[in-house]
């Protein structure tokens, strides 16, 4: 990735899962500022979209991004497709911009690293040390994905995020 | 730019990987209770907490509470700029030229230590 990124803007990446949604808070490509996965037992988008509203409050994010569940290479079921609609619709609500990156961008933008899932938060953990201690081992074929995943996704939709723009900007 | 936020605590607990009750068992408290309202910035801490966080996470209070110094700065450098402007209107002398100076560099942000004024 390169060097020249978008700094002093404050972005909030959401990766919704099976259990809730990981998150991560970034101001800039070098400085997490939180991360972590909410959990929610009983109805999901209602209360995954309060906590998110919560973490606008708290964090005031210029940019909130997520996965664009239509782009190539992503596969996401109807409900999650339905919280991320949901999601944008609450950032327009609250005036923050929203961005949408496909599972495909996301390995462009970490192509130095590898192509899986895996090799991308290896590469996180490797950036960013204080996600290190929170790093799954590696998933064997017959193990469903750790929760921490997402997590990993997030931040990883977070640095899409500086890297495409930064990029937008060499190129303008 | 989203503005700096009040206070980074929650982010230097979280990398140097201490649970609240941990921090709070630290500072002195019953809880964690209190560590999260400071992190939710629900409640500001006292003049003690701040140094104690300082010695916990290794960094000056300032780095700690960025959005909260940023706003003093602020408000010092408006209050400096107007107190220049009244002394400016004094007839100077010796004393009235050095603070002056002074008040330049608070406006500036260069500060006025002791170690600063010659």
């Amino acid at each position: 990735m390169s060097r020249a990124y978008t700094k002093d803007i404050r972005v909030l990446a959401i990766d919704p899962s099976t259990r809730g949604f990981g998150f991560a808070v970034l101001e800039g490509p070098n400085r997490l500022i939180d991360w972590g996965v909410k959990e929610t037992k009983t109805d999901n988008k209602k209360k995954s979209l309060k906590l998110i509203e919560d973490l606008i409050d708290r964090y005031q994010p210029s940019v909130i991004v997520v996965e664009d569940y239509a782009g190539r290479g992503s596969r996401r079921c109807q409900r999650i497709q339905e919280l991320i609609d949901e999601i944008s619709k609450l950032a327009l609500k609250r005036k923050v911009r929203v961005r949408s990156f496909s599972r495909v961008k996301v390995k462009q933008a970490f192509a130095e690293s590898g192509a899986t899932k895996y090799s991308i938060a290896l590469a996180i953990a490797n950036r960013l040390p204080e996600l290190a201690p929170r790093l799954p081992r590696f998933r064997k074929p017959w193990m469903s994905e750790d929760y921490r995943m997402s997590i990993f996704d997030a931040v990883a939709f977070g640095l899409t995020f500086f890297h495409v723009d930064s990029k937008r900007k060499l190129a303008a | 730019m989203s503005h700096k936020l009040e206070n980074y605590l929650r982010t230097y607990r979280k990398r140097s990987g201490l649970l609240q009750d941990e921090v709070a068992f630290l500072l002195g408290c019953q809880s964690g209770t209190k560590v999260s309202r400071y992190e939710r910035f629900c409640r500001k801490p006292s003049l003690e907490t701040l140094f104690a966080y300082e010695m916990v996470f290794g960094a000056p209070g300032r780095e700690l509470f960025v959005g909260a110094y940023q706003k003093v700065e602020k408000r010092i450098s408006n209050r400096a700029q107007l107190l220049a402007r009244k002394r400016n209107r004094a007839t100077p002398d010796r004393m009235a030229t050095r603070k002056l100076q002074i008040l330049k560099a608070i406006t500036s942000g260069s500060g006025t230590g002791p170690d600063k004024l010659s």
